[in-house]
């Protein structure tokens, strides 16, 4: 079935376009194979920008900087309770020995957490120079800092005071270290899960913006290929009359497929990386920053009961973060325990958006109950029963204050399993994808050279 | 060929237009020149100098921040009670202007930093010895309109303070003087700039009771803004600036500068 009628290729376009359209069949048939090739290279361009552009966001989210916001908060709560346990051995006095070797034991093991977490932060912080400048940092006032407790520990030893405030040489001694970590240490460890935060809401609305153009880029270049590819059949069948070309058929379902697959992939990565933020880690990074500043809270009462001069301005920090995690507008301690005791559940605060459902319950449920301990704790050191205040503090103040902080954690944990399936399925279907990508693009590379090359040879 | 060149400037076109219409509202970050309010009746803090301009940390901060991000500043003087107006009206950007940062404020305005923290702290006369906020009990003090400072002594800290209503910091430092009143209490950075101001030696306590995180107050959903700025105030602590400029606004004013670190950010969102 060789009918060949060159002639009437070059005629007809003579007739409607000027003189230089004048062309050969198979200068047409390798113009138009050109054009249907190259709108092929665009839709994989396409693919493969789009494709790029999802992974990098979420490498970013899901490997770096997500993973980075638990280092740090890590960071932070190891830091904390150092603090706070340093202040839980000075306030044990000699005659609860065993305690203050617990809490001393305690204190090295935050101290190991927070040098590894450090170490991490580093690893983690890439080439952000302000983070990393920020790591050495608080890597430096570490070392400043257990110098201070060091001697801290060892003027309490040897004061052998009753339990309560240690002599005013301890006290001293702590008060450099604790504004050290406080004041220093603490706030740039929280700017850090911050500054990760910030990375990832950058990196998203990014990604959000650009996915919808490249999906779009993807099926309009995709659109165009199959045009193309038809476009080459319908030219080939007029001119040698055949109605069907198998080979370039089949590579024209195979590109459709592709367009249609690929798109679907993006489209599914654009829903995957918004699950990952929006219900994985933004709450994940709110409930970092809840923990921290609760943790903190906890070595407040410890401060409380240890620096008798420092006392009222103490009470107020417990006052001012436990208004940052639930807010209600009270003017004091007092009103505030009564308030979160009596109160509705409509609070506002860091913690509010995240108080719903069963867990977010419990983990009002949990709170309730530390803010109630530590109104007890309070009376016991203002009516200056101290022995009492110290077991009531290393009691039910400690008992409530852990468990709220394990409803705080598994809370967290539920948004970190979304966090984790939604990267894992947004890395899966890329994966997916490319899998079975680099076969099409060479299948259809060879199909389309099947079904062109024959009619070319028609012309030798 | 040319419906194909078609369809690709087509789709060109749809990827500029996609590009530039991000929405959301506007930011601090798509302006070349900002309006910032400061304070003009607060010497070394914000204070608006005879011939008109201004001069203080808050302004110094205002324009570190401001050249981090690359923008020329003009600035607004707001008073303590405009300052939410100045931002919510749109007459101001940004506003640096010892505005504490607060969950009831956060209702309304977005907070960048904290940039400084203080502390609420006591100024009495030379030859008083207060040291705390217990002993201003029984004790008369200065409620100047606009600042809940004093009424924060006796409801929050639970101090019987006697309150005596003055317009102004002026008049109640000429009633501090006159024996009138025996302390004035707010933030410790707006009591050294007084002090410094009035030169006759009034005296500091260092009490340091209750923490003020001043921020920088930006209209509310301006995400980009705020962490623009967080980062911007990062680097005015690494880099040495802040503590160059606290040390030149207070450095003698016997405000307790012992410690300067980055303070702990309020966060954006």
């Amino acid at each position: 079935m060789t009918v060949m009628v060159p002639g009437r290729g070059a005629v007809a376009p003579a007739g409607a376009a000027p003189p230089p359209a004048r062309r050969s069949v198979p200068g047409r048939i390798r113009l138009i194979s050109g054009i249907t090739v190259a709108s092929l290279a665009l839709l994989f361009a396409a693919l493969a920008v789009g494709t790029a552009t999802a992974r990098d966001g979420l490498r970013v989210i899901g490997r770096d900087a997500g993973p980075q916001v638990v280092a740090t908060a890590g960071l932070y709560l190891a830091l904390s309770d150092m603090d706070a346990r340093v202040a839980n051995a000075l306030v044990m006095g000699e005659a609860n020995a065993r305690q203050r070797q617990d809490a001393i034991a305690w204190y090295e093991r935050r101290r190991l957490q927070a040098n590894q977490a450090l170490l991490q932060a580093f690893e983690l912080s890439g080439d952000n120079p302000a983070e990393r400048r920020t790591v050495e940092s608080v890597l430096a006032g570490l070392g400043r800092y257990e110098r201070l407790v060091g001697q801290a520990l060892l003027l309490d030893e040897r004061s052998k005071h009753a339990p309560g405030p240690p002599p005013e040489e301890v006290v001293a001694t702590y008060r450099q270290a604790t504004d050290l970590m406080r004041l220093v240490l603490l706030p740039q460890a929280y700017n850090l899960t911050l500054e990760n935060g910030t990375i990832v809401r950058r990196t998203y609305d990014d990604k959000a913006l650009m996915a919808p153009v490249l999906r779009g880029a993807v099926v309009v270049a995709g659109l165009l290929a199959l045009g193309c590819l038809l476009w080459l059949q319908v030219f080939l069948a007029g001119r040698f009359r055949r109605v069907f070309g198998p080979a370039l058929l089949v590579a024209t379902v195979t590109t459709g497929v592709s367009m249609f697959f690929g798109a679907n992939v993006l489209a599914q990565d654009e829903a995957a990386l918004k699950e990952a933020k929006v219900s994985g880690f933004d709450s994940v990074l709110t409930l970092a920053k809840a923990r921290a500043i609760s943790s903190s809270m906890q070595g407040d009462q410890s401060r409380y009961l240890l620096d008798k001069e420092r006392a009222d301005t103490y009470e107020f920090t417990f006052l001012d973060k436990s208004l940052s995690v639930i807010y209600t507008d009270v003017g004091n301690l007092d009103a505030y325990h009564d308030k979160v005791a009596t109160g509705s559940n409509n609070f506002l605060g860091l913690l509010a958006p995240e108080l719903v459902g069963r867990q977010g319950a419990e983990v009002l449920g949990a709170y309730r109950g530390f803010q109630a301990a530590d109104k007890e704790f309070r009376e016991l050191v203002r009516s200056g029963r101290t022995a009492e205040a110290v077991a009531a503090r290393f009691g039910p103040v400690a008992t409530s204050f852990d468990a709220y902080d394990r409803e705080l954690v598994e809370l967290s944990n539920g948004h970190q399993d979304v966090f984790k399936r939604a990267i894992a399925r947004g890395e899966g279907a890329l994966d997916n994808l490319w899998r079975l990508l680099p076969f099409a693009i060479a299948g259809i590379g060879l199909l389309v050279i099947a079904g062109v090359w024959p009619r070319l040879k028609e012309y030798r | 060929m040319k419906r194909v060149l078609a369809v690709v400037a087509a789709l060109a076109a749809a990827m500029v237009v996609a590009g530039c219409g991000t929405g959301g509202p506007e930011s601090i970050l798509d302006k070349d020149d900002l309006v910032i309010g400061v304070r003009p009746d607060l010497p070394s803090v914000g204070f608006r100098k005879a011939d008109g301009t201004f001069e203080g940390f808050d302004v110094d901060v205002a324009r570190y921040v401001a050249g981090k991000l690359g923008k020329d500043v003009t600035f607004l003087p707001v008073l303590a009670a405009e300052r939410e107006k100045a931002l919510v009206g749109g007459k101001a950007d940004m506003v640096v202007a010892t505005y504490t940062i607060s969950q009831d404020r956060k209702a309304k305005v977005l907070f960048a930093g904290p940039y400084h923290i203080s502390y609420q702290d006591i100024l009495t006369r030379s030859t008083d010895t207060i040291k705390n906020v217990r002993e201003l009990k029984y004790r008369r003090i200065c409620a100047i309109q606009g600042s809940n400072a004093a009424e924060r002594v006796v409801e929050e800290r639970k101090v019987a303070a006697r309150l005596v209503p003055f317009a102004d910091y002026k008049a109640c430092l000429a009633a501090l003087k006159s024996g009138q009143v025996d302390a004035v209490t707010t933030n410790d950075v707006i009591l050294a700039g007084l002090a410094m101001q009035d030169g006759s030696g009034l005296r500091l306590s260092n009490a340091q009771f209750n923490e003020q995180r001043s921020g920088v107050g930006l209209r509310k959903g301006d995400v980009p803004g705020c962490e623009a700025v967080n980062r911007a105030i990062t680097d005015m602590y690494q880099d040495g600036t802040a503590e160059k400029l606290l040390k030149r606004w207070f450095g003698k004013s016997g405000l307790d500068l012992s410690t300067v670190a980055v303070p702990q950010f309020e966060g954006c969102s």
